[in-house]
């Protein structure tokens, strides 16, 4: 699969069908995300190692794509994605930090053993060139036995693991839907600085609810905590509350607005009223 | 705590509708438990998620929002996104295994005085049931 991917994109490339790669590249056995601008480059163009999402970029809380294209408007960039990656283009396009149409997704799917290790929900992208479809795992099995169990529990449950938090912020330094310049989590109104552990729940309690309407399911944020906080449980199971309630999945379609933005008028919902009860 | 526990609910009422219903509740002379703090807002679709959590973090049992009718809101469709963000909260909040209940969301108009009464007792007997915050002193 690698080859063809190889050799597509240097198709791509020498045909001028795009100015730009965007994709990961072995170096002396390490992987980094890396601009290929000549057919040459791409020998080195890798898609087996997991580093999805290469296209974030901290602190500047921009991603590489949208720096690329204010600096460089009308640059046709490939990228070289995931179903992830593929979802995450298709969110921030719709928070207006990049412009899809510029942008070629180069799509390849994740084999089973990645899709399990992500407990990713489509571990393919909707534009698929390489590699067939594999089943998504839609829920989380673990937190489902955690929701059967008592309010006090599950309180019990989350006070013990957010305590660990180091506050270190690589939650949402990591998270490719985290663009805001202004970050709630770093206002001492809600959260008290030079205090470890922070607040119980309100440090978290701001990423939970901000993901509600944009997770995409990249499971990043999981992977970049030091201190192995379950914090998909929370995202993966509103991600599915927003489906059940708003019937909204974010990451599909660029042109679907998020239901929080929306007006009851443009998008009723049905026995909403009572359900907040 | 027993039978003397009196909870503390934070209320953001809405200038527009609730506040004045509670205004025409107090007027009309009309009993209620006074547990609830009002808040006036200017709309209850300024009422921030983090509002919420901060007032129950900060030791509230209950929170509890006041809003003019769908359709009727002043700024046209500020209670809309209330709905929908409330909705949200709960579901959060009983994912993190705090009771959603301790959240309510009401719409009552200006003229409705009693309604506002009646919801307000209802609620502090709920958050008496339910008993004190687990947050309070985290």
């Amino acid at each position: 699969m690698e080859d063809k991917i190889r050799l597509h994109c240097k198709e791509i490339l020498s045909g001028k069908k795009v100015d730009v790669i965007w994709g990961l590249r072995e170096k002396d056995g390490f992987v980094a995300p890396f601009l290929f601008q000549s057919p040459e480059d791409l020998d080195s163009l890798v898609v087996s190692s997991k580093y999805p999402l290469s296209f974030t970029c901290r602190p500047s809380k921009e991603t590489i794509i949208s720096i690329l294209q204010k600096k460089e408007p009308g640059l046709r960039i490939g990228v070289v994605a995931r179903g992830c990656d593929e979802r995450a283009l298709v969110e921030l396009a719709k928070g207006e930090q990049i412009n899809l149409d510029l942008i070629e997704v180069i799509g390849f799917s994740c084999d089973q053993a990645q899709a399990e290790e992500c407990l990713c929900f489509m571990p393919f992208p909707q534009k698929l060139l390489f590699g067939t479809k594999v089943e998504g795992i839609p829920e989380d099995k673990a937190f489902h036995d955690l929701l059967a169990k008592e309010l006090k529990e599950r309180l019990n449950f989350w006070q013990d693991q957010l305590s660990k938090c180091i506050k270190c912020y690589g939650c949402r330094n990591a998270c490719p839907m985290c663009f805001c310049k202004d970050c709630r989590m770093e206002q001492p109104v809600y959260t008290e600085t030079g205090w470890l552990p922070p607040e119980f729940p309100l440090f978290h309690f701001v990423r939970f609810y901000h993901m509600a309407d944009r997770c995409i399911e990249c499971g990043e944020c999981e992977k970049a905590c030091p201190m192995d906080i379950p914090l998909r449980k929370i995202t993966k199971y509103l991600r599915a509350k927003m489906k059940e309630i708003f019937d909204y999945r974010a990451g599909l379609n660029a042109k679907e607005k998020s239901p929080i933005l929306t007006t009851l008028d443009e998008d009723p919902v049905k026995e909403l009223q009572d359900e907040i009860r | 705590m027993g039978n003397n526990f009196e909870p503390q609910i934070v209320g953001f009422l809405c200038n527009w509708c609730t506040y004045v219903a509670s205004d025409l509740a107090g007027v009309a002379r009309l009993q209620y438990p006074p547990n609830m703090r009002a808040i006036r807002m200017m709309c209850s679709g300024s009422v921030s998620p983090l509002y919420i959590i901060s007032a129950l973090k900060k030791g509230a049992d209950g929170v509890f929002i006041g809003g003019c009718h769908i359709g009727d809101c002043h700024y046209q469709r500020g209670n809309h996104s209330t709905l929908k963000r409330v909705t949200i909260v709960k579901h959060l909040l009983e994912a993190l295994g705090i009771d959603p209940r301790r959240l309510r969301l009401e719409w009552i108009s200006a003229s409705e005085g009693p309604q506002f009464s009646k919801v307000v007792a209802e609620f502090v007997n709920q958050i008496k049931e339910l008993g004190p915050n687990p947050l309070k002193g985290t």
